[in-house]
């Protein structure tokens, strides 16, 4: 009878004590996660105005793709989100303080190179049936079915996407010229 | 009486119908000059049929309009695309020429034709931003892995090359409409654009092989898949490379002509099925003897198919001192000459046992050897000397006769000496070869110790023509040197 009454006592401190742990970092999780957050920081902020007019924010679906989606690897990788998202925190606060200018075209090629195709293909997860783009078909087997020593990463052709300072909003519906990859960036 | 009247009446329809006959005569000839008085896009007069096409498939509306109009403006380009595999699956004008925001080559001149009413859909809602110029890099959003293989061989960087090189060019030996309609026709040119926004006439319409594209995508596949069919099968025969590689100083259209294997091209050439699908091409079964691509590019085997031509070399025998690709300075080819020996015996051993495979490397191993211990290295010794003595001068090249043998010793019979071995064509092995490569060798020496041992300066020539060429490195690929 004690035993239990031991057990129930250690169950019931342990949610008394992680329950609101728990909540409080989930919550933290969230209101740390959207592109507000992101443009508190000066550096940021003209990344996140070039995203909002950009055809990751505005096309005929309403989908909206945020920074994390991108720029963190992706949540069902649980422990190296929560790494990756916690070190970036801790780390850009501590840079904020020490480098002067923020070098921006050091920066892209920093999370040009960090992206993982599994971060594209968590919402475009539908590229080899693309009847009206053959080509599109054509390239993305070759990144799907890669040779060896052939491996590409999507943002090998597809650049320049969202972080372009563009006099208006862009969407994808209204496009006047359908859009195509721009071919290996680094010809 | 009766008689009389019917004459009368067969003279009268007689005139009746010369008269009838003259009018129609004259109808005829005022319409005809009506006919060609008036232009008309349509009327295709050097283009008797033009090739159908019916919109059959989902295009988008402006893609429509670049075919409709082109069909009649330029029947002959737009046949070439409804024959190719472009036109089979349904890759328009579009898909290769559309500009996307940013791009700087425009066709400025493209827009007009959006308002002429005389043109099939020469309408302004059709109005799209055109590229002529189309690059390796817009190949790559649907060929990536072909072009990234390009962009690492000699072909792709061949302007580098050149320029490290050259002493045409670096000397300014030559004149620019010199280098326009010979050195760039096949090495490309470096593609400039005016500050109007106008791409530089003198640089564009270009399809070398290692032209300089203003994305910074090196070359052009058309040089090789012809536009605008972009045929695999073209790029597959000899004919496409030997509108380059012929002449004096790298004759390997010539060698390849009289070696075993381009007889029996000839003799066999309508048995081959070049349209094989990529990847599927096999020698015994789709050709019999290899064409230049069958060798250099193709795969064959367990040897893996390649768009970069420097690959399976293992000696660069257009170098003045044949050297191994990976030390090749102008540009290093980043390759081991082992590993690319072994591949390119294993696409001989599609055919050939090893007893013949080693029996020609063997062969040109030692042509290598000789043409570099025997030929090479005592003229550019002697050369080294005559600078050093001061006999020569070193201001410009070619403007002394022993410059001119110099360079000729291996430029030209040098090179055929060691690629006619290497492609084993017995006349250009020795006639055209080693066989000149004596006599120069003999005249230049000659001349050489006549100069050291009288101590006369060469004469230089005063007159030499045209020597009016930039000598500026091209700025985009070597920067502000």
């Amino acid at each position: 009878m004690k035993k239990y009454l031991i057990g129930a006592i250690l169950v019931g401190v342990g949610i008394l004590v992680s329950f609101p742990l728990f909540s409080m970092t989930y919550y933290t999780m969230v209101r740390t996660s959207t592109p507000d957050f992101c443009a508190m920081c000066h550096e940021i902020k003209p990344a996140v105005v070039a995203w909002q007019s950009s055809t990751h924010v505005n096309n005929p679906q309403g989908f909206v793709a945020d920074c994390m989606d991108c720029h963190l690897p992706a949540p069902h990788k649980t422990f190296d989100f929560f790494f990756a998202k916690t070190y970036h925190g801790a780390k850009d606060v501590v840079k904020h303080f020490l480098i002067k200018e923020y070098d921006r075209d050091k920066n892209r090629e920093a999370a040009y190179a960090s992206f993982d195709n599994a971060q594209c293909q968590k919402c475009h997860r539908n590229l080899l049936a693309m009847p009206g783009k053959r080509g599109a078909m054509l390239a993305h087997r070759s990144v799907i079915y890669a040779r060896p020593g052939y491996e590409k990463k999507c943002v090998d052709c597809h650049y320049d996407l969202v972080h372009n300072e563009s006099p208006s909003v862009i969407y994808k519906q209204y496009r006047r010229v359908p859009y195509q990859a721009k071919g290996l960036r680094k010809l | 009486m009766n008689r009389l009247f019917h004459l009368f009446l067969n003279e009268r329809r007689k005139t009746m119908r010369q008269k009838f006959l003259f009018i129609t005569v004259g109808l005829l000839t005022i319409g005809l000059l009506l006919a060609g008085a008036v232009p008309t896009i349509n009327a295709q007069p050097n283009f008797p049929k033009v090739k159908e096409y019916r919109i059959e498939r989902s295009i988008p509306p402006e893609a429509v309009a670049c075919i409709e109009c082109h069909k009649a403006s330029n029947p002959g380009l737009f046949d070439d695309w409804a024959r190719s595999r472009h036109a089979n699956a349904n890759i328009t004008c579009l898909d290769c020429h559309l500009a996307q925001p940013g791009d700087t080559d425009l066709a400025k001149g493209h827009e007009k034709y959006y308002s002429r009413k005389d043109l099939p859909y020469g309408e302004q809602k059709y109005k799209v931003p055109i590229a002529a110029i189309v690059t390796p890099k817009d190949c790559s959003r649907c060929h990536p892995d072909e072009v990234t293989q390009y962009s690492r061989s000699k072909h792709a960087n061949t302007i580098e090359i050149m320029w490290k090189l050259d002493p045409w060019l670096n000397n300014g030996m030559n004149s620019d409409n010199e280098r326009k309609t010979g050195c760039f026709n096949c090495h490309g040119t470096v593609i400039a654009i005016d500050k109007n926004g106008v791409v530089d006439p003198a640089t564009w319409p270009n399809v070398g092989v290692g032209r300089l594209n203003v994305d910074g995508s090196k070359g052009s596949c058309t040089a090789c898949h012809t536009r605008h069919r972009f045929s695999v099968a073209e790029a597959r025969m000899p004919e496409a490379c030997d509108q380059c590689h012929l002449g004096p100083d790298h004759p390997q259209i010539e060698i390849y002509e009289e070696s075993k294997h381009g007889t029996m091209y000839h003799a066999y050439k309508n048995e081959y099925n070049f349209d094989a699908a990529a990847g599927t091409w096999t020698p015994g079964t789709d050709y019999r003897a290899p064409t230049c691509a069958a060798c250099h590019m193709s795969g064959s085997g367990k040897v893996m198919g390649t768009h970069d031509v420097t690959e399976r070399l293992s000696w660069e025998t257009q170098a003045p001192l044949t050297v191994r690709p990976q030390d090749f300075k102008p540009f290093p080819s980043g390759t081991d000459w082992k590993v690319e020996r072994e591949k390119m015996k294993n696409i001989c051993r599609a055919c050939h046992g090893d007893s013949w495979i080693s029996d020609f490397y063997d062969g040109f191993d030692k042509a290598v050897e000789d043409y570099n211990e025997v030929y090479f290295k005592p003229a550019k010794a002697k050369l080294d000397e005559l600078y050093e003595k001061q006999l020569l001068d070193k201001t410009k090249f070619f403007d002394e006769r022993l410059e001119v043998e110099f360079y000729e010793l291996w430029h030209h019979e040098g090179r055929r000496a060691r690629m006619g071995v290497m492609m084993m064509a017995p006349d250009y092995a020795w006639w055209h070869g080693f066989y000149e490569c004596k006599l120069r060798f003999a005249t230049y020496m000659e001349e050489a110790n006549h100069l050291i041992e009288t101590g006369e300066k060469a004469y230089v020539a005063k007159d030499f023509p045209n020597a009016t060429g930039d000598t500026k490195k091209p700025q985009k690929i070597f920067g502000n040197k």
